[in-house]
């Protein structure tokens, strides 16, 4: 009896100080074998049991199980904690160094223009205008005739056109798309028409090749009252903030009455007489509108004393310059990629 | 066109300000460009009489003047030769600013103390207006004492206006004077010059009498002629050479600055004749004869086309009507009498002979936006009277004139109902006001309408909604006009399919590291020779523009490829030196048996860089297969399938081409330059594809299928085929002798080199079996499986 307790504690205690001594799981799984094997101490005096007295095994073998399931819970404890030590050395010596490169190809770039054209077109396709698009090779009769810019007018005087041998003509703006829209699909009708244009024109501010974007809508009962919220709408989602406007009268032969829309300097809102961007004026010329004339209606296969309707024209490039403080507008098209990639926060 | 503030106001009494009125022809319709102060900095210049004037008594090249401006008599030294006792001119006293900011003050001349300057017209800021070197004289009836900016009109200010070309009538100072007195209600006109002087009508001379004016061309409408003699030579007043200055015109004499000012004044341009020279008393005016030659008084010679228009004279040619004189009438110093013609011509016939001939002349400027056919009479009474004043010649004789002119009086007819459409207001009444202001007449009222008659010089209006775009943009669109969202139509635009794909495309390959170019739509011939293009190439035939700005952009791209090559040529002549890509989307433009079709096409180049150096070792090098990726990616986003055949280029490396075809059609190209073209651009290595964007516009669409209940089962196969024989087509022999127990085929390795036979590499697949009603069971498998390495083996592979 007191044999057994007596072996029983030495085996305890023996454990507890080999436990300890443990620094691996290699080591720990000896331990285990040592106590807990096939030859272990604790089988071994398990073994004995048998020849026991029948009156003292009960309580004997209760003592053996119950140390052995308390050298298995010390076992499975220590295990634990020395696995998560393991993996921990493990895990440091593979560090990486996080502040190398990204594997594999640099974030590309966008080109202000198109990504301006994207983001007017889905502003316009909130307010239901629906995109159309066109030839950029035209014909005489879309680009003048049908936008009431007959021969004798002295506004081709302001558009000096590239031609082609048969007499046909780069486009010079976006509007002939009015025509081929209203021709296809009559009224009322809402279209954007993005694209690009072309003009005989080189310097630093023109280039012979810009971007365009024109919108045109037909219905009853149009007021230039609805010109001005849908363009002040626009210029306000264009700039993220609502700006002031001015209209001023103008001249084109595709709108009667002609209007040119001027907003506030998005660069000093009018407070700096010596900015560049206004030249101190306050204000910046970005769109050209106006009432669509009755024969360019007329042009567009619908009756004029039933439908009228607006349209407007701005420029892409410009805008985008303005919004994303660009300075030289040819650059936008000699395939700069420093330059265009130095938006990257665009 | 440039205006004087001084002389509109001595035109008109305007109830308002420099900076109103600027503000007012801004917004409605007449933008003021800006606003010049010309002789801004002079300042304190005061006339002066000369009392007495010596030699400076030591240096022989200078004059002592005494001179007097009323306040007091001082000494001033001059080098200028040209003065006399009692000469009244511009003294600068100490303390007197020069139109250059000088600042003058008292200065020893060898003993002899100069107190200011006497001042020539340069140093007032106005050389043109000199008539003789030396100080600038002042009218002899000049007071002493007088401010001289003010008394020259120096002081004033000169507005640029930019004038929209439906509005040839503000082209003078008439024009704009009316534009202003309609503009501020509260105006009056203090003097309008073109109410008519009647000279006396006297018959002309008999020596000088004219036998007549024939029109024979429809350009003309109207010829009026006068006449001029006893011209005196000399300058015109110093107040109207400041102006014509001032204006843009440089004073020449007395005559020449009288029609210049006639036509400033009233928009009407003239034509002076030596009646000397002018071949015969009579004028034709007729349409040039082809190749018909005329030498114009700016000496150049001009080869004529049945287009122009002259006048002509006992059959000679003496002006391209509407354009510019000839040289053999022209005025000179001794002319002695002048015809002068004042005639209307039709806009287009000038602006095209003047463009065509290069001739850009305040005249042609005019008669290109339309000039008023019932002024001409007035301007020739216009100059006479101010010949007469001036005391330069005797004018005012009867004017002849010959005339088509037909002046319907236009009627245009004002609704309420689309005023109130339009402008949102009903105020007729108002409406009819602002109209009058123009010059408009009101013919016939109603209640829901009026109706106007229209001024000669306002051909710009002829339908209602030009009478309402006049009462509009004097009401002004700011204040009277509220902003508001039409809102008939409710539903959401629909941005169509091209623009979705192209902001689709754009936002995938600008993830995957691409910088996205804008080029222009241009090329130069030399593109031809860079990709190697054979004659026969549909790409080397270009549409070429007729009148392209400069070679270089004669041609209409056919490919989207040169334009990136150009950059990237560009990036790395600049120093760039790491890898690249860059993309376009954009139109080509390609020409066909008849005519031409536009296609838009996605295209992109990648450049491996000069320094390929990489953190994280070569493998992240690009090459075709890192494209060849990319164009997956966007092929299977939007459903197209891609099938790559080994193909050729002009300008494709020719181990290293693939054709791209969707649904067997050709789609476009991948692959690597060609090494003569890396070398030539001086980068290597160099890949790019280019793709037809229309397979993708028409989709399949998007659909999904029920996952397979039973797990496939997976064997290898492993073989050597010869080179020549491409992975696709073992895969779709696989493909073929599995049956439709075989799922999916996948290349997993591919070997050559050593332990390969020669002119074979080697190939594993491995291939998923599988059943959608039951488990397959290993025999099955393995009686297919087997089947395929049978196949595979007896058509030339060398199983492993």
């Amino acid at each position: 009896m007191t044999s057994i307790q007596a072996e029983l504690g030495i085996i305890e205690r023996d454990f507890t100080e080999q436990v300890s001594a443990a620094s691996s799981s290699e080591e720990l799984q000896q331990v285990k074998v040592a106590f807990l094997g096939k030859k272990g101490a604790v089988t071994l005096i398990l073994k004995k049991l048998g020849s026991l007295p029948p009156e003292t095994r009960p309580a004997a073998g209760q003592a053996v199980n119950s140390l052995r399931d308390r050298i298995e819970a010390v076992i499975e404890d220590k295990r634990a904690r020395l696995d998560e030590i393991e993996s921990e050395a493990a895990e440091r010596s593979s560090m990486v160094d996080v502040t190398l490169p990204h594997r594999g190809r640099s974030g590309g770039g966008v080109h202000p223009v198109a990504q301006l054209t994207h983001d007017v077109i889905e502003i316009l396709a909130g307010l239901g205008f629906s995109v159309a698009l066109g030839p950029e090779i035209e014909e005489d009769f879309y680009n003048f005739e049908a936008l009431n810019i007959p021969q004798s007018h002295p506004a081709r005087d302001m558009q000096d056109t590239f031609y082609f041998p048969d007499g046909s003509l780069l486009r010079t703006h976006t509007s002939p798309v009015q025509v081929r829209s209203m021709l296809r699909h009559g009224a009322p009708i809402r279209i954007v028409c993005p694209g690009r244009v072309y003009r005989r024109d080189s310097d630093p501010t023109h280039s012979p090749m810009f971007n365009q974007l024109e919108g045109l809508l037909v219905d009853r009962d149009i007021s230039v009252a609805d010109m001005k919220g849908c363009l002040e709408t626009l210029m306000a989602a264009i700039f993220s903030r609502p700006l002031k406007a001015r209209y001023r009268a103008s001249y084109f032969p595709f709108t009667e009455p002609s209007i040119e829309l001027d907003i506030e300097c998005v660069e000093c809102s009018g407070k700096n007489p010596a900015c560049r961007i206004c030249k101190g004026t306050g204000w910046l010329e970005v769109a050209g509108m106006g009432m669509v004339h009755p024969n360019v209606i007329r042009y567009g296969g619908i009756d004029p004393s039933i439908y009228n309707g607006f349209a407007w024209g701005i420029g892409l490039d410009r805008i985008a310059m303005l919004k994303y403080g660009l300075t030289d507008l040819r650059i936008l098209f000699e395939g700069n990629v420093p330059y265009l990639l130095s938006g990257r926060s665009l | 066109m440039l205006i004087s503030w001084n002389l509109l106001n001595e035109l008109l009494e305007i109830p308002a300000t420099l900076e109103e009125v600027v503000e007012r022809l801004t917004l409605t319709g007449c933008e003021v460009e800006s606003v010049d102060y010309p002789c801004e900095r002079l300042s304190g210049v005061l006339s002066a009489r000369i009392e007495e004037l010596s030699p400076h008594p030591a240096r022989k090249e200078l004059f002592v003047a005494t001179v007097d401006d009323g306040a007091g008599r001082e000494l001033v030294i001059t080098a200028a030769p040209n003065l006399s006792i009692g000469d009244v001119v511009p003294w600068g006293r100490p303390g007197t600013a020069l139109a250059d900011g000088t600042v003058l003050g008292v200065r020893d001349f060898d003993g002899v103390r100069s107190c200011g300057m006497l001042l020539s017209a340069e140093e007032l800021g106005v050389p043109e207006i000199a008539d003789e070197f030396g100080i600038l004289k002042l009218p002899a009836d000049t007071l002493p004492g007088e401010d001289v900016k003010r008394l020259l009109g120096l002081d004033d200010a000169v507005l640029d206006l930019s004038i929209t070309p439906n509005r040839g009538d503000l082209l003078s100072m008439l024009g704009v004077a009316r534009e202003v007195f309609a503009l501020f209600p509260g105006a009056v006109w203090r003097k309008n010059p073109a109410e008519a002087r009647p000279g006396d009508g006297a018959s002309w001379p008999d020596d000088l009498e004219f036998r007549g004016i024939s029109l024979e061309d429809d350009g003309c409408p109207l010829y009026c002629m006068g006449l001029v003699t006893g011209l005196k030579r000399g300058p015109s007043p110093v107040r109207i050479r400041v102006l014509l200055t001032l204006l843009g015109m440089r004073p020449i004499s007395a005559m020449v600055d009288a029609t210049n000012f006639a036509m400033l004044m009233l928009g009407q341009p003239t034509h002076a004749f030596d009646a000397a020279y002018l071949p015969a008393r009579e004028i034709t005016v007729r349409s040039a004869r082809p190749g018909e030659e005329i030498r114009t008084l700016d000496g150049k010679d001009h080869r004529l086309e049945s287009e122009d228009m002259l006048i002509t004279s006992g059959g000679v040619a003496v002006a391209i009507a509407g354009v510019m004189g000839g040289e053999n009438s022209e005025i000179l110093d001794t002319t002695e009498n002048v015809y002068l013609e004042a005639a209307n011509f039709d806009a287009l016939r000038v602006s095209r002979s003047s463009r065509r001939m290069g001739i850009p002349s305040e005249a042609s400027y005019r008669f290109s936006r339309i000039v008023d056919a019932r002024i001409a009479e007035t301007t020739l009474e216009y100059i006479f009277s101010l010949l007469e004043e001036w005391g330069v010649a005797r004018a005012g004789y009867r004017v002849l004139s010959a005339s088509n002119l037909f002046l319907e009086n236009r009627v245009v007819a004002l609704t309420r109902t689309k005023l109130k459409r339009i402008l949102l207001t009903d105020d007729i009444e108002d409406a009819s006001a602002i109209l009058s202001r123009l010059g408009l007449t009101e013919v016939a009222s109603s209640e829901d309408a009026k109706s106007f008659s229209i001024p000669s010089w306002r051909p710009d209006i002829s339908i209602e909604e030009d009478l309402i775009e006049e009462v509009g943009r004097i009401r002004g669109y700011n204040e009277t006009l509220p902003s508001r969202l039409p809102g008939s139509l409710h539903e959401h635009g629909d941005i169509g399919r091209t623009t979705r794909l192209k902001r689709d495309i754009r936002g995938a390959l600008i993830s995957r590291g691409y910088v996205e170019l804008v080029n222009y739509s241009f090329l130069s011939p030399s593109f031809v020779e860079l990709l190697r293009l054979p004659g026969d190439d549909q790409r080397a035939r270009p549409l070429q523009l007729a009148n392209p700005l400069s070679a270089e952009q004669s041609m209409m791209r056919t490919t989207l490829l040169p334009g990136l090559l150009r950059s990237v040529g560009l990036a790395v002549a600049s120093g760039w030196k790491d890898p690249v890509r860059v993309f376009e989307l954009g139109r080509v433009f390609l020409p066909l048996e008849e005519g031409h079709e536009e296609v838009e096409r996605v295209c992109g180049l990648a450049y491996g860089g000069r320094d390929p150096r990489l953190p994280h070792g070569p493998s992240d090098a690009d090459d075709l297969f890192t494209l060849k990726g990319d164009i997956q990616s966007l092929a299977e986003a939007h459903g197209v399938r891609i099938e790559y055949a080994q193909g050729e280029e002009p300008f494709g490396h020719r181990g290293q081409t693939a054709r791209l075809l969707c649904g067997g059609k050709p789609a476009g190209y991948l692959l690597r330059l060609k090494p003569s073209i890396e070398r030539e651009l001086d980068c290597s290595p160099l890949f790019a594809f280019e793709l037809d964007l229309a397979p993708f516009e028409d989709p399949e669409p998007l659909r999904f299928r029920e996952p397979d209940p039973f797990p496939p089962v997976y064997r290898d196969i492993s073989m050597f085929v010869p080179v020549e024989v491409s992975a696709g087509e073992v895969a779709d022999r696989i493909r073929r002798l599995g049956g439709s127990m075989l799922r999916e085929v996948g290349l997993f390795d591919v070997y050559s080199g050593k332990g390969a036979p020669e002119g074979k590499r080697g190939l594993a697949f491995s291939l998923a079996y599988r059943l959608c009603d039951r488990t397959l069971t290993d025999e099955e498998v393995d009686s297919v499986n087997a089947a395929v390495r049978k196949g595979l083996a007896a058509s030339g592979c060398e199983l492993r």
